[in-house]
């Protein structure tokens, strides 16, 4: 294995400056919530040790992941997943086609056997014997299972690998099960969202390099830096939930005021994402800044929970101080405990203990 | 040299898979077919559920041109509620849909279809180290330059959608967000950054200069920035010979506004006139769907399980007065009348395409500046409206790759009924009962195959051409 170049070495490569790097470096360190201190350390790591070959595969779905991966990313981010995929297997972006495409992954998987990350976008139809998602005259499951057998942990991106996705709807016509209904011998480490936060790829993958083991997880198997807050606790339309203030119509004048979207639907006080804080596309935004409820696409089973648009009316304002601290502690972790006394906590309670009650399944 | 069958795929640098069948005799492609081999059901799963789910649902059909699937579900529900957008709202709204589908024409040139110009087959010609320098898959310095200005370019749909890919915000009755001064400011900051990587890298020149060019000719005599570097290799790979389209081009119209569409709707076959969507139908006959061929508006989704052996895809095959049509850049520039468009529509070829997509690039950069100009933070962005418990709808709108349409049907609050034509549907379509092919099964016969090639190069250079969106194609 002393062939495998570091990371920093592929990344200079690629024309990326030392002084780019460090600020990669305490980039991450910050985004993971590790402060200045481990700055050096993931800078070492990144310097010393081999680079861990990444394979990516794509199953049932719509390539929304990599789109937000290449496309979204914090320039430096970026570079580091173009030089981290440059490449060992990824078919939306590689430059084989055709049998050499197959051949390439057969000859990455033999190389890096025991040592290679897997990362998969999208999820296996099992339907008709997998015959609807087809990759090189194969059912796509075959060649899943057969890139995890050697891969040291996977990775499932976005919500179609972890819980199912939109294709997994009502009444799932091709039978689209997410990747650890599939491997079940593998450390499989989950980050969901549709798609998930380019920042959160990056920052997830980098940690893996750079301590040589999952970061860590949720009970879901979510990484617990991403996954551990609501997107309401930090929600800058907050105070207005506490306040009461709602938006009850698109049009109405609430909306043009940046009121509070719950009763348009908004899922934000049940969805466990890092929206409200890192932020999209750079972090200029996310959709509830946009004036769109949040749909909670991190969460297990979001496209089947009734509608998205589906108002709270029986939302019940005040006086339940004691339960919402505790709905608080359990649901928000670290920060959101004890912040605020929440409003509607029997509506969210009812529809936290649905999401949870299935996630337990899962 | 010996008749041969040929499997390609998968193919890379594709959205989605695809594999096409090619039967090769005396060295050229004799018969091709274009197999989908992804099958997800979405149509199936709308049944039943509420029909502005549709907007959020919809857009998960593909990652690359979400805002256009939401586009075309907002202005499906737009007709069947009777929910009209004020002028605002349209601008907006034609704001972040042409945001995404210049990026996708600038990913495509750089990270789809320049890079086989890069591969080894090429080696010999006096064009290949630049295009290795500047081409080679994930590592070329375009790749580079692109994937930045892109990421700063969709920094207005985060302004204005909250995040990308998957936006939400564009209802039947407008937009979700009200704009500030401020959020126009670095709107406008941010389409010059990308004019100026256009100029810088793109055309080597101003915007406005290329899409003055009026004649093939003067096309072909352009020689800077990557697209000089495009029309020199392909003039020497003859890419104008290639890869020929049946001639006949549709348009749904791109970017909704309150006088017009900005590029106009039509059909060109020589000449133009109006698309009349009734005439539209869907021929299961070499697809693995069960049913009769019907219009959108009464047609089911029934995969036949047991992939009978006359059919070849997952793939519907879409006819307009029974016959196929192209649709894409290049057909919209010629229906609303680009003359330089107009001058290639006589020869349909593969060049003809990616130089349609060039001179689209340059218009809607333009087209982008005018409309973000005349955001009014003060005005109305989002129209009163509700939904109906019963209607039906037709939502027409342009993705970069082509026409989408989105048909409706809803009852007691649920839908009934929910029918998508992507643009490579229409573009990727197998054969239909009379044995007509699709278009890029047809343009494929005659492609050259060097003695011992697999995947023919230029198979690659005719399919990419189209740039194909395999996940949307049968969803």
């Amino acid at each position: 294995m002393s062939q495998i170049e570091t990371f920093y070495e592929v990344m200079r490569k690629q024309g990326i400056t030392r002084r780019s790097f460090m600020k990669y470096c305490s980039l991450t360190a910050s985004a993971l919530g590790l402060g200045p201190s481990f700055v050096p350390q993931i800078a070492h790591a990144m310097e010393t040790k081999p680079r861990t070959p990444v394979i990516w595969v794509n199953g049932l779905e719509c390539t929304c992941c990599s789109e937000s991966f290449i496309r979204g990313a914090h320039p430096l981010a970026k570079d580091v997943v173009l030089s981290m995929i440059s490449l060992d297997y990824s078919e939306t972006l590689m430059a084989a086609a055709g049998h050499h495409a197959e051949a390439a992954l057969e000859e990455t998987i033999e190389k890096y056997k025991g040592n290679y990350i897997l990362a998969v976008e999208g999820n296996p139809p099992l339907n008709e014997d997998g015959m609807f998602c087809i990759v090189g005259g194969k059912p796509f499951v075959e060649q899943l299972k057969h890139a995890a057998q050697h891969a040291k942990a996977v990775i499932s991106w976005g919500a179609c690998a972890s819980y199912g996705c939109v294709q997994a709807a009502k009444p799932n016509p091709t039978q689209a099960t997410p990747v650890h209904k599939v491997i079940t011998d593998k450390p499989i480490i989950k980050v969901p969202g549709c798609p998930p936060i380019a920042e959160v790829m990056t920052g997830v993958i980098t940690y893996m390099l750079t301590f040589d083991r999952l970061p860590e997880l949720d009970r879901q198997g979510r990484p617990a830096m991403f996954y551990g807050q609501r997107i309401h606790d930090k929600c800058y339309r907050r105070p207005h939930f506490d306040a009461g203030q709602f938006v009850e119509h698109w049009d109405d004048d609430n909306a043009r005021k940046g009121f509070c979207l719950y009763k348009m639907g908004c899922k934000g006080p049940t969805t466990y994402n890092a929206c409200s804080t890192v932020r999209w596309n750079e972090g200029v935004s996310f959709p509830i800044q946009s004036g769109h409820g949040c749909i909670g696409c991190s969460e297990d089973g979001f496209w089947d929970q009734g509608s998205f648009y589906n108002r709270v009316t029986d939302l019940t304002q005040f006086g339940i101080e004691a339960n919402a601290d505790k709905i608080g502690m359990t649901a928000a972790g670290v920060v959101g405990a004890g912040v605020a006394a929440h409003a509607a906590v029997s509506a969210l309670k009812a529809a936290q203990r649905k999401t949870q009650d299935k996630k337990e399944e899962a | 040299m010996t008749d041969r069958s040929l499997i390609v795929g998968p193919f890379n640098r594709v959205e989605g898979d695809l594999e096409i069948r090619l039967d090769v005799r005396d060295g050229a492609v004799a018969a091709a077919y274009t197999n989908s081999p992804l099958f997800r059901g979405f149509e199936m799963m709308l049944l039943g559920k509420d029909p502005r789910d549709a907007l959020t649902i919809t857009p998960r059909i593909c990652g690359i041109c979400s805002i256009s699937q939401s586009a075309a579900a907002a202005l499906a529900l737009a007709d069947a509620s009777g929910a009209v957008m004020p002028a605002q709202g349209m601008l907006i709204a034609a704001i972040l849909h042409a945001v995404e589908n210049l990026a996708d024409h600038v990913t495509h040139f750089n990270l789809f279809y320049m890079p086989d110009f890069a591969r080894p087959v090429y080696s010999a010609e006096p064009w290949h180290d630049q295009a290795v320098a500047r081409f080679t898959a994930m590592e070329g310095s375009a790749a580079r330059d692109a994937v930045t200005a892109r990421a700063e370019l969709l920094h207005i749909v985060g302004l204005l959608g909250g995040k990308w890919p998957h936006t939400l915000a564009i209802q039947p009755a407008g937009v979700t967000k009200t704009p500030t001064t401020s959020d126009k400011v670095r709107i406008q900051t941010a389409l010059r950054s990308f004019r100026r990587h256009l100029e810088t890298t793109l055309f080597g020149a101003p915007v406005e200069t290329f899409a003055a060019l009026s004649r093939k000719d003067d096309l072909l005599n352009w020689t800077t920035g990557d697209a000089g570097l495009f029309i020199r290799i392909a003039q020497a790979v003859g890419l104008d010979d290639m890869g020929y389209g049946p001639g006949r081009f549709m348009s749904f119209g791109a970017y909704p506004l309150p006088d017009r569409r900005a590029f106009k709707a039509g059909v060109w076959n020589g000449t133009l006139s109006p698309v009349d969507t009734t005439q539209i139908t869907e021929d299961l006959s070499h697809a693995w769907m069960l049913g009769d061929t019907a219009h959108p508006r009464d047609s089911t989704t029934e995969p036949d399980e047991d992939m009978r052996d006359t059919a070849y895809s997952w793939c519907k095959a879409p006819r307009l007065n029974g016959q196929t049509v192209e649709t894409g850049a290049l057909a919209r520039q010629i229906i609303d009348a680009n003359p330089l468009a107009r001058d290639l529509a006589a020869h349909p070829s593969a060049f003809a395409r990616v130089a349609g997509r060039l001179i689209e690039i340059a218009r809607t950069q333009m087209l982008l500046e005018d409309l973000a100009a005349q955001i009014d933070p003060k005005d109305r962005f989002m129209g009163h409206w509700d939904m109906p418990a019963s209607g039906t709808g037709e939502g027409l709108v342009e993705a970069a790759r082509g026409a989408l349409g989105h048909w409706v049907n809803f009852d007691g609050g649920k839908i009934t009924g929910y029918q998508i034509i992507a643009p490579t549907t229409w573009n990727f379509s197998p054969r239909d009962q009379e044995g007509n092919a699709g278009p890029v099964e047809a343009a494929l016969v005659g492609a050259p195959v060097r003695d011992g090639e697999e995947t023919p190069i230029a198979v690659q250079h005719i399919v990419r051409s189209f740039d194909p969106c395999m996940v949307c194609t049968v969803h």
